[in-house]
């Protein structure tokens, strides 16, 4: 598969460069972070072969079959016409939901994304093993909310290094909170800790108080 | 804004739910919690005034206290969230 290493002041840019060297849309890649620091941000863009990645999945134990094949199913009774392809290499399964105009499948804050995984999960339950999910992504939607409340968390932590004072971000869904908690766990200034109550739950971006001796 | 305040409180419930589900690794949320959280939206009238709401709602409190997995109950909630639209309310 395709790659190019990406660097840019932010993820989005590394990511911009990588594409720009790849000649490829964001849809069509796989992202790995690298390194991501208040100066530079280095990552990984791979070229999805889309076919390659169905072909390789499937075989497997066939839970990614029968599941890609019951989403498959769903959005055609949905009268949504979309491919559903199984992306290689990822803990939990990750079904890709791509095609024109899938808005509304994402819905109010990805609230109908997440019925839709909620659904899935309910059918291929008996499939899977005890704690074992299935993610549902819909053109990347997922990963890009992770890559950009990745960004908001290292500029308010660069924030609260300059200022001191703590910042409380907007409300956000535990994946984003779970991204957020990762992207700062390496930083030995910060912390991150969440407050209030769902919905309506946030982080709050803080400086490390030292160590007591 | 009749519906709101039912469809506020539905997806609160599916928040902690979704929390649950997601493990954000930042909470500590107790099938209590979620079963209270459905309770609340069943002590509102607006539940009556669109047909299936609360039969949903008591299927999802039900499958809370039979201990169903987290998916179940959040399609479940899904199902008394669409019934709201569907009924024309203010979601």
């Amino acid at each position: 598969m395709k790659s190019e290493e990406g660097r840019g002041r932010t993820l989005d840019e590394a990511v911009d460069a990588a594409l720009i060297e790849l000649g490829e849309s964001r849809r069509n890649v796989d992202v790995k972070v690298l390194s991501e620091g208040p100066e530079e941000t280095v990552v990984e863009v791979t070229v999805i072969d889309h076919a390659a990645a169905s072909a390789l999945a499937a075989p497997v134990d066939g839970k990614s079959e029968v599941a890609r094949t019951l989403v498959e199913g769903l959005l055609k009774h949905m009268g949504i016409r979309a491919q559903v392809t199984t992306r290689v290499g990822t803990e939990p399964m990750t079904l890709d939901i791509s095609g024109r105009d899938l808005g509304a499948l994402i819905g109010w804050r990805g609230e109908t994304l997440r019925a839709l995984q909620s659904v899935t999960n309910v059918m291929v339950g008996r499939h899977l093993g005890e704690g074992e999910r299935i993610i549902v992504d819909v053109e990347r939607y997922r990963q890009r909310r992770e890559h950009t409340v990745r960004e908001i968390a290292l500029r308010a932590a660069r924030q609260v290094k300059m200022t001191g004072d703590p910042i409380t971000l907007d409300a956000m869904q535990p994946f984003e909170r779970r991204a957020i908690h990762l992207a700062l766990d390496g930083d030995p200034e910060v912390t991150s800790a969440s407050i209030g109550e769902e919905p309506e739950r946030r982080v709050v971006v803080g400086l490390r108080k030292p160590a007591a001796e | 804004m009749p519906g709101r305040a039912a469809a506020e409180r539905i997806r609160k419930a599916i928040a902690l739910i979704n929390a649950v589900a997601d493990g954000a690794g930042d909470e500590e949320i107790t099938p209590t919690e979620i079963a209270e959280a459905i309770r609340d939206c069943l002590e509102l009238r607006d539940v009556d005034h669109v047909p299936n709401v609360r039969r949903y709602l008591g299927e999802a409190l039900d499958a809370v206290s039979d201990g169903m997995p987290a998916d179940f109950v959040a399609m479940t909630l899904y199902a008394a969230l669409g019934a709201l639209q569907e009924g024309g309310a203010a979601v």
